[in-house]
């Protein structure tokens, strides 16, 4: 369980967001102004904040800015109705750590929630580890069950994003932006096969799968 | 905008320049007419004067008897101080009597005449020449080479002068076209970035209020209604896609939790497992017109840089060489030749994943799509061929309006606004988008103007 800021001045999409990740199990914390939302993240403990663009009080990204700024490094999901590409960047560029756009499907917002959760404890190891596959950074292998098994540059990167994220459920766009690093929609099929190409090397003859196909939202990386 | 040289080719042209030049040669004409005029009236009346004074003598000589002539001649010749007029006697036969003038050319009689012969130290001369009551001829000459010389300074007058004109009619031309041609330079600089998609660009304005300043305002007051018309179909288009994106990304989730219900009716679940689809390609297709008109109402060129298109190239390769794979489509990739552009490369990346994706799509099992780039004249382009069924000649240019769906298209999944956002991405870079015969298949082309890496 996390306890997380919810700044958002809409009452209507402030009751979805905090309603969605207390459901997940979260403790959390609704302000609608700016100003009042910097002087609890200074003030009191929070694992993560979703954050308005427009606000009264103080301005989103001045906000995240302040934060950056005191060195307050706390993870940022701002979520917005400024839709553009550019305003996208100018979040992010200010210390925001994702991006979402209004309107969105509540689930997606907490897998991005859990997601930038699971980054913040993110070890430091240079060898990841799940089940019977191992991920070397450094010496960029991996192994199944020991054996070593040769992967693209795309399928590690793909690899060490659901090893960081195992048992979270990811979306084919949260999967697209975060390991290829775009942010338009290539199709659902594109991350499919990329998916079927990485399960070939990584199954196990006659096993489930380590990835699992969340029907509607995404794929799951399982430790078996 | 990068300063650019104005070129004398480009200044030739110019309306200041030519009507400069034209008023030049104008007014050039007309000082050759009035120093000519000048020439003809001073040389009739120095002509005029002579023929009177030849005359005068002619009349005094001829009341000279015979015998007296000769003497009287060489009178003439000594009373005559300036040595202007020069008197001559001749026999029948011509040969010279008396006097300071030899003439062999026959003359007629009692006209004046022009001759060349400079006898000892006289210059050209007109003579007339009259019979003598005994049969000679008299001879009288004037000088004339004050107007012989009056006519070779004039031309030289005309010459120096024509000439001083001509260099100063192009200097004047050329220095006086230099500011128009700068001001249109800007005036065209600003109206590429209008065209480019820069709405809130204008066109620029000097205080003189001349015509380029007419022209500029009736120009920007057109763009402000544009601008302003464009930001409300903009602003209506996403109220609509927003508005109704909201209410069926809920209706979405609500069938995800139907879904997930432990004790749903497992009937239940296909329907909403279909209904979800059928939802996943509205939102799609609202997803990717939201980004069409992001696309074409601003100019977004914030992510702009100087970028090699040939990793950009290689990376959608590797992207869409699974997808080719699974559909059975062998996706060849020539290695790019080492060429920079000015790019947003992550737009770019989208447009070739958009072209590369819908050539997978429709070449079909067994087909080839092919990715590779040209460089000629100062242009690299980036080109996207399949061997599918390509696109009828007349259905090319629909091809890129929102929501058409070829001939071909029938039963393969899709928005009918791929090529549209690539139109849209290719637009907002000024580059030049191609769609033509790939015999077979389709051939698409981007145009890109070669920017030298720095």
């Amino acid at each position: 369980m996390a306890r997380i800021l919810v700044i958002e001045d809409d009452h209507d999409t402030a009751g979805e967001i905090t309603g969605t990740l207390r459901s997940h199990g979260h403790e959390v914390v609704h302000i609608t102004d700016g100003q009042r939302a910097l002087e609890h993240l200074l003030c009191e403990p929070f694992d993560l904040a979703t954050l308005d663009r427009m606000l009264p009080g103080l301005d989103g990204l001045a906000l995240v800015a302040s934060l950056r700024e005191r060195r307050l490094m706390l993870p940022v999901l701002m979520i917005s109705a400024l839709s553009d590409v550019d305003e996208r960047i100018a979040g992010l560029r200010a210390g925001g750590d994702d991006y979402l756009v209004k309107p969105f499907v509540p689930d997606e917002m907490a897998m991005r929630v859990e997601v930038l959760l699971r980054r913040r404890q993110e070890s430091t190891d240079t060898v990841l580890h799940s089940g019977g596959i191992a991920l070397d950074l450094i010496r960029r292998q991996a192994t199944v069950d020991g054996m070593p098994v040769r992967l693209l540059h795309m399928e590690f990167r793909l690899l060490e994003f659901f090893l960081r994220h195992a048992g979270d459920t990811l979306s084919r766009r949260i999967i697209f932006e975060q390991v290829w690093g775009y942010y338009f929609d290539p199709g659902a099929n594109l991350i499919n096969v990329h998916i079927a190409r990485l399960r070939k090397k990584l199954d196990r003859p006659g096993a489930a799968s380590v990835i699992t196909t969340v029907k509607g939202e995404g794929y799951r990386f399982d430790a078996v | 905008m990068p300063f650019e040289r104005l070129r004398l080719r480009e200044i030739r042209k110019t309306s200041t320049f030519r009507l400069t030049a034209l008023l030049g040669v104008v007014f050039a004409l007309g000082v050759a007419a009035l120093l000519g005029l000048i020439y003809a009236l001073s040389a009739h009346e120095l002509t005029a004067r002579s023929d009177r004074i030849l005359q005068r003598e002619a009349a005094r000589l001829q009341a000279v008897s015979a015998e007296a002539l000769p003497d009287r001649i060489i009178t003439e010749i000594r009373h005559n101080a300036s040595g202007l007029t020069l008197f001559g006697l001749q026999s029948h036969d011509g040969t010279h009597i008396a006097g300071n003038l030899r003439v062999s050319t026959d003359l007629g009689f009692n006209r004046p005449t022009n001759i060349r012969e400079k006898p000892g130290a006289h210059g050209p001369l007109r003579v007339l020449a009259i019979r003598a009551t005994t049969g000679e001829t008299i001879l009288i000459g004037r000088d004339i080479a004050p107007i012989v010389d009056l006519r070779h300074r004039m031309l030289a007058l005309l010459l120096a002068s024509g000439a001083a004109m001509v260099v100063l009619v192009f200097g004047v031309g050329f220095v006086l076209s230099l500011a128009p041609l700068r001001r249109v330079r800007d005036l065209q600089a600003a109206s590429r970035e209008i065209a480019g998609g820069r709405l809130d660009r204008r066109m620029p304005i000097s205080k003189r209020g001349d015509e380029l300043d007419l022209f500029a305002g009736t120009v920007n007051a057109m763009i402000e209604e544009v601008e302003r018309v464009v930001a409300q179909v903009k602003g209506v288009t996403d109220a609509i896609a927003h508005d109704l994106r909201t209410p069926l990304a809920h209706v979405r989730g609500q069938l995800q939790r139907a879904i997930t219900l432990a004790d749903t009716d497992p009937r239940i679940v296909r329907l909403a497992e279909a209904a979800t689809a059928d939802l996943d390609l509205v939102l799609e297709r609202f997803a990717a017109l939201l980004r069409i008109s992001e696309l074409e109402a601003r100019g977004r060129h914030a992510g702009f840089a100087v970028v090699p298109v040939a990793p950009m190239l290689a990376a959608a390769y590797d992207l869409y060489e699974p997808l080719a794979e699974d559909a059975g489509v062998r996706l060849n990739h020539a290695a790019a030749p080492d060429a920079t552009i000015t790019c947003d490369s992550k737009l770019l990346f989208e447009a070739v994943s958009n072209l590369l994706d819908n050539a997978i799509k429709f070449t079909g099992v067994g087909g080839d799509v092919w990715l590779s780039t040209e460089i000629d004249d100062g242009f690299v382009t980036i080109v996207v061929r399949d061997n599918g069924p390509g696109l009828a000649a007349g259905e090319r240019q629909a091809a890129l309006r929102r929501f058409y769906r070829g001939t071909e298209a029938t039963g393969i999944p899709g928005t009918g606004l791929g090529l549209s956002v690539v139109a849209a991405i290719v637009h907002l870079h000024g580059f030049d988008l191609e769609l033509g015969d790939g015999a077979p298949g389709l051939t698409v082309r981007i145009r890109c103007p070669i920017t030298p890496a720095r």
